[in-house]
């Protein structure tokens, strides 16, 4: 029978997010934490997949006991199992440690119930890095495409996927063994509008915990703050653009307006660009 | 794969302030509730003014005080603004039963109160269910409810009671043939309102409160609605003010009027705009209410379904009160479903208990009371324009010194009302507007 | 003495080197600059080297010491002929290891950030994303200086800067475009040294079965230099017209904000912002758009905005280089007209 397992991470809702015009601080309250929305999808083609070959999926995530609301929401939109690695000592890791601990999940979960693939997320929108997924197939030493868009097909008897990902010059139909890590576009599958039966087990479903005290081991220096070779050195809010000139067409007529808007053109350097890039 | 039969012992329509009130009653008295609302959270999308009244959720939640309510202020100042075109006239009362602790009424925002309302339904063992909308019911061969239908695939749920919940809106009501008719224009009013963000010591700087701990709700009558039949309002939260108005849609749309415009020249009023400026506008949002009192009320029951709160047109338009009448009925919705369960019978002639509950209570008598009301300020434009002009110019010569006889001045400030409006009318007015408040 | 070695990877697909990587070059060149002093004071040397796999990309290898590498590691193999996770970070990590480079800088694009996630677990050590600002400075109770790696978070609102203390090499991905490419020196020299390939065929785990490039017709506005793009104010779907003569002129692509595309005055694949693509052209014109921030988040980082609305308090203007209050209908034409004179006079 078929196992996915998707990795999903909370996120505070980054379209939301405003920062304190006198600290400088991130606004955190009132703030909502969301699915990450490529998690969203990828969990959304787990569970297609799921139904099609007859399977399951299992979710994990990393992070405080608030993540417990979106893996109810993973469990609503068809997922059957939800882990959540939950310890204070986990916090402050970044992308080495994250992977160190999700891979060591994985491990577990797959002795006892071997996974045929891993869903990721393409990457998550607060930190953008795009490295977790990679990073965990490094450490499983299963084979990763990243940015895919549609899994074609999962032939479970010769144990290989067809995938297609998307690059910035085109589209690659790759074929590899399994078990494999994607990492997931949007366009990998629509969230789905779940069933009231899905939606009802998720609200009294309660995600297993767990800690530093099991079921898995951890390595100590490989966690949290401890495991994480990068340090935050300095936060900072982005200089606002300065407002370049304006310029009034019924004052300055509009001859002279373009005039201005071609010398700021030259000074920043994209004059040619303007002129269809000429030479 | 997901066939199995969804069931319980009521459904409640929408996690409002009846909705989750019928919910705790029920999950209380041992009932399986599932309390279902469209939103992502209780309260997400809701809108009021306002203030809530404690003796209400007293009631359902003795020691709410000591559960953390989401409040903003304690009103401890309420009364009217008069608005005229260049000044405006308080008249507010401070003090006394204001004083009260836990107070009468405190000032909230719905997401915030939802939320934590829907959770008292839900320790009580309600089972919320939200992002789910209701489209039908289902019915037995005979027309009795036995349950309701949602938006999402195999989303029936099965249960002998439902108590519709579904706030301004009356399509359930409609599909249950509660009511024959679409919602009219002329028994709603569209209310619509800003939150503008200051910090707490400018709020408690500009509107003359002490702390905090203190808190006004004023309704604001004048120069807010163009003349036409209105009222605004403004309550002062913790660190945010709640400013708007409402007035009856049927006009908005008659004289074209567009709510923001309406809402921005409230705001620029001279004795307005100092309150709210420099504050951040950190929502925007409208609201119906139905306003048509006793005469719009649907039918409130039939076989195996109830209805309660703002669906049921419980509101108290001059009052601003909603909230109250909509827990309370609420409650008593619920206590009907459980009687109705302990009999076995979920019949009209079992629910019918709860009209006659409605009538022994204050709902009733004061929806039939203020019926009157919501046409009483179409039918006298002069509390939108003459009494708010004359008030102001009055008391603006009496509190100044021209070094003229006193007598002169009243004379003339007499005048400047007769010059509006004769006495024996402005008296007549006075009449008129006791009587829909008192319902003669 | 020890060499301090600043990596740069040499994107390259089918033959076809992205521009990021030259642009790598002459930052990895500044930051060697940057600890020279230090360097010379230790009686340590600098290189800074790029790095190159593929099959039959030695020209490419040349061009990478024309650009400014003191040397260039190349890895031609068949099994390297198109780009696969596998074969090239396992490459890439056993070289890494061999010279323990200080500093690695790849490119911010679809393939850098497939690659370097996977080579910085294989090292164990740091990577910072998506870098926006780098320089090397002094940091409190380290022996050299370090690293100091700026890049946005949280959508933008916040620009956090990492160091990696004592992990090698510090990885940093770049976004491209955001640095200079240093001009190109036809008669500099270097090194090229190559390295074995160990990985083989069965090691690659994966095996392209087919490219499918995008069709002709379909606008690619995320990678164009030049967008030209309307808002509600072009007052219908014939304002595009406008907007593509204009576009076209330029030799550019047309965008639009949402209500435009909602209205299907256009469609979806030229929306801009926060439901759209995010787009970082060299040229952004903005014709009748009010400037709402999820249309901004979108466009903000374009290296040169031209804004046109009849509004003069438009929040558009607040990210725009130049900004002309006026009748779209008006000025477009306009520029039109004189891009035309503009590009007859250079010709
Ligand atoms: C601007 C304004 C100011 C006000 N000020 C005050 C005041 O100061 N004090 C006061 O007491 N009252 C005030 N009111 C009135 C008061 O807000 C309402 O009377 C009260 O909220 C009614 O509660 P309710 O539970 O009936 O409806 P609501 O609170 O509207 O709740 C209905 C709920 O049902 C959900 N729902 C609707 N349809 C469905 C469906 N088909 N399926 C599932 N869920 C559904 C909705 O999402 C909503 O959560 C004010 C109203 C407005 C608009
Ligand atoms: C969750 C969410 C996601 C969204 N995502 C996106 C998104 O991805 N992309 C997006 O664009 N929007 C998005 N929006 C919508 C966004 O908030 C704005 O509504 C939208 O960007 C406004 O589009 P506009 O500037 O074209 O229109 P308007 O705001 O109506 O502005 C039109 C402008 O044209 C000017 N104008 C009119 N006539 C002329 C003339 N003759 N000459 C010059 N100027 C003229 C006017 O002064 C005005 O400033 C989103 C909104 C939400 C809530
Ligand atoms: N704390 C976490 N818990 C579970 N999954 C995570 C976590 N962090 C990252 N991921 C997964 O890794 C992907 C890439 O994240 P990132 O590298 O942080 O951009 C996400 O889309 C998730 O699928």
């Amino acid at each position: 029978m078929f196992h996915a397992l998707v990795a999903i991470k909370q996120v505070p809702d980054t379209t939301n997010i405003r920062i304190d015009p006198d600290t400088g601080n991130l606004v955190r309250e009132g703030v909502p934490a969301i699915m990450n929305p490529y998690d969203a999808h990828a969990l959304a083609a787990a569970v297609e997949w799921k139904r099609k070959l007859n399977g399951r999926v299992t979710v994990i995530s990393m992070g405080p006991p608030s993540f417990t609301t979106t893996l109810r929401e993973a469990i609503e939109l068809g997922a059957d199992r939800a882990i959540l690695l939950s310890d204070r000592k986990f916090a402050g890791a970044d992308t080495l440690a994250t992977s160190y601990v999700l891979a060591e999940v994985i491990r577990a979960v797959h002795s006892d119930d071997p996974v045929d693939l891993i869903f990721f997320g393409k990457q998550a929108i607060d930190g953008d890095t795009a490295q977790v997924g990679p990073g965990v197939a490094v450490r499983l030493d299963f084979p990763i495409v990243t940015y895919a868009v549609n899994v074609r097909a999962i032939d479970l008897n010769e144990a290989t996927i067809v995938v297609e990902r998307k690059t910035e010059r085109w589209t690659e139909v790759v074929e590899t063994p399994l078990p494999a890590l994607v990492t997931c576009e949007k366009e990998i599958a629509a969230i789905p509008f779940a069933p009231l039966p899905d939606l009802i087990k998720s609200l009294r479903y309660d995600p297993e915990i767990w800690t530093l005290a099991g079921p898995v081991e951890f390595a100590a220096d490989e966690i949290g703050v401890r495991g994480s070779p990068t340090i935050v050195y300095q936060m900072g809010t982005p200089p606002l653009p300065e407002a370049g000139e304006k310029i009034n067409t019924r004052e300055a007529g509009v001859s002279a307006t373009l005039d201005l808007v071609f010398k700021k053109a030259e000074d920043a350097g994209v004059l040619d660009a303007m002129l269809g890039g000429a030479q | 794969m997901n066939s199995e039969r969804i069931e319980f012992d009521a459904v409640v329509v929408g996690a409002g302030l009846a909705g989750a009130a019928a919910a705790m009653v029920m999950a209380r008295g041992g009932l399986n509730v599932a309390l279902v609302e469209r939103g992502q959270k209780p309260g997400g999308k809701n809108y009021f003014g306002g203030a809530i009244y404690t003796h209400a959720i007293a009631e359902l939640v003795p020691d709410f005080m000591d559960r953390r309510p989401p409040f903003e202020r304690p009103v401890t100042e309420a009364g009217f603004w008069f608005l005229a075109r260049d000044g405006l006239t308080r008249m507010t009362v401070q003090g006394g039963e204001l004083n009260a602790d836990p107070a009468d009424a405190y000032i909230t925002l719905r997401a915030n109160f939802d939320a934590w309302w829907a959770q008292q339904a839900q320790e009580a063992g309600a089972l919320l269910i939200p992002k789910t909308t209701v489209v039908d019911f289902l019915r037995k061969q005979t027309g009795e409810v036995v349950g309701v239908v949602t938006d999402r695939p195999q989303g029936e749920i099965h249960a002998p009671v439902v108590i519709i919940c579904e706030g301004v809106n009356n399509l359930l009501a409609q599909k249950l043939g509660l009511i024959d008719h679409d919602l009219e224009p002329a028994t709603l009013a569209l209310a619509f309102k800003q939150v503008i963000s200051l910090p707490m010591e400018t709020i408690n700087a500009r509107f003359g409160l002490q702390d905090e701990h203190h808190g006004l709700a004023a309704s604001v009558l004048g120069d807010v609605s163009l003349g036409l039949p209105g009222m605004g309002f403004v309550y002062t939260n913790k660190g945010s003010i709640s400013i708007g108005l409402g007035m009856m849609l049927d006009q908005l749309a008659e004289y074209r009027l567009r709510p923001y415009d309406i809402l921005q020249r409230y705001l620029d009023h001279p004795a307005i705009a100092p309150l709210v400026q420099g504050g951040q506008l950190l929502e925007y949002g409208g609201h119906l209410i139905p306003e048509g009192g006793y005469h719009a009320m649907p039918k409130l029951y039939t076989d195996g379904a109830m209805i309660a709160g703002d669906a049921a047109a419980m509101v108290n338009a001059l009052h601003w009160e909603g909230t109250n009448m909509a827990i309370i009925a609420g409650k008593l919705a619920a206590e009907t479903a459980l009687e109705a369960h302990s009999r076995g019978d979920f019949t009209a002639r079992v629910m019918s208990r709860y009209e006659d509950r409605l009538g022994e209570g204050f709902i009733l008598k004061d929806l039939k009371q203020y019926r009157g009301f919501s046409r009483f300020l179409e039918t006298h434009p002069q509390f939108m324009d003459v009494y708010p002009n004359f008030l102001n110019d009055s008391l603006g010569q009496f509190f100044s010194a021209y070094g003229k006889p006193k007598k002169e001045l009243f004379n003339g400030m007499l005048g400047a009302l007769t010059n509006r409006r004769s006495l024996i009318r402005a008296a007549g007015d006075i009449v008129s507007m006791a009587r829909s408040v008192m319902g003669w | 003495m020890t060499t301090r070695r600043f990596w740069v990877y040499i994107e390259q697909e089918q033959g076809q080197v992205h521009p990021v990587s030259w642009e790598l070059l002459g930052v990895a060149r500044r930051l060697a600059t940057e600890v020279a002093e230090e360097a010379a004071a230790a009686g340590d040397v600098i290189s800074v080297e790029g790095l190159l796999l593929g099959h039959d990309v030695r020209s490419i290898a040349e061009e990478a010491l024309q650009y400014g590498a003191d040397r260039v590691y190349l890895m031609d193999d068949p099994v390297l002929h198109s780009y696969r996770n596998c074969p090239y970070y396992m490459s890439i990590a056993s070289l890494a290891k061999k010279y323990e480079p200080e500093v690695f800088l790849v490119g911010a694009t679809t393939l850098g950030r497939d690659l370097a996630g996977a080579i910085a677990t294989a090292l164990r050590t740091g990577l910072t994303a998506d870098c926006t600002k780098l320089e090397m400075g002094e940091v409190k109770g380290a022996s050299q200086k370090l690293l100091l790696a700026t890049r946005p978070a949280f959508g933008g609102n916040i620009m956090a800067t990492i160091v990696c203390r004592k992990h090698r090499p510090q990885m940093s991905s770049v976004r491209p475009r955001v640095f200079p490419a240093p001009s190109r020196d036809p008669n500099r020299q270097g090194e090229i040294v190559e390295e074995e390939v160990e990985v083989t065929e069965e090691g690659a785990r994966a095996c392209i079965l087919e490219f499918i490039h995008a069709k002709e017709d379909a606008v690619d506005i995320e990678y164009s230099d030049v967008i030209v793009a309307g808002g509600r104010g072009l007052n219908g779907p014939d304002g595009f017209k406008l907007l593509k003569a204009l576009a076209d002129e330029m030799g550019g692509v047309v965008g639009a904000t949402r209500p435009c595309v909602d209205a299907g005055w256009i469609s979806y694949a030229h929306q801009v912002g926060q439901t759209g693509k995010t787009v970082r052209p060299k040229v952004y014109v903005a014709a009748g758009i009010s400037g709402a921030l999820q249309h901004k988040v979108g466009m903000q980082n374009a290296d040169f905005i031209i804004a046109v609305n009849s509004d003069a308090n438009a929040p558009i203007f607040e990210v725009a280089d130049v900004g002309i209050v006026g009748d779209l209908f008006e000025v477009i034409p306009a520029m039109i007209e004189d891009i035309k004179a503009r590009k007859e006079a250079r010709a």
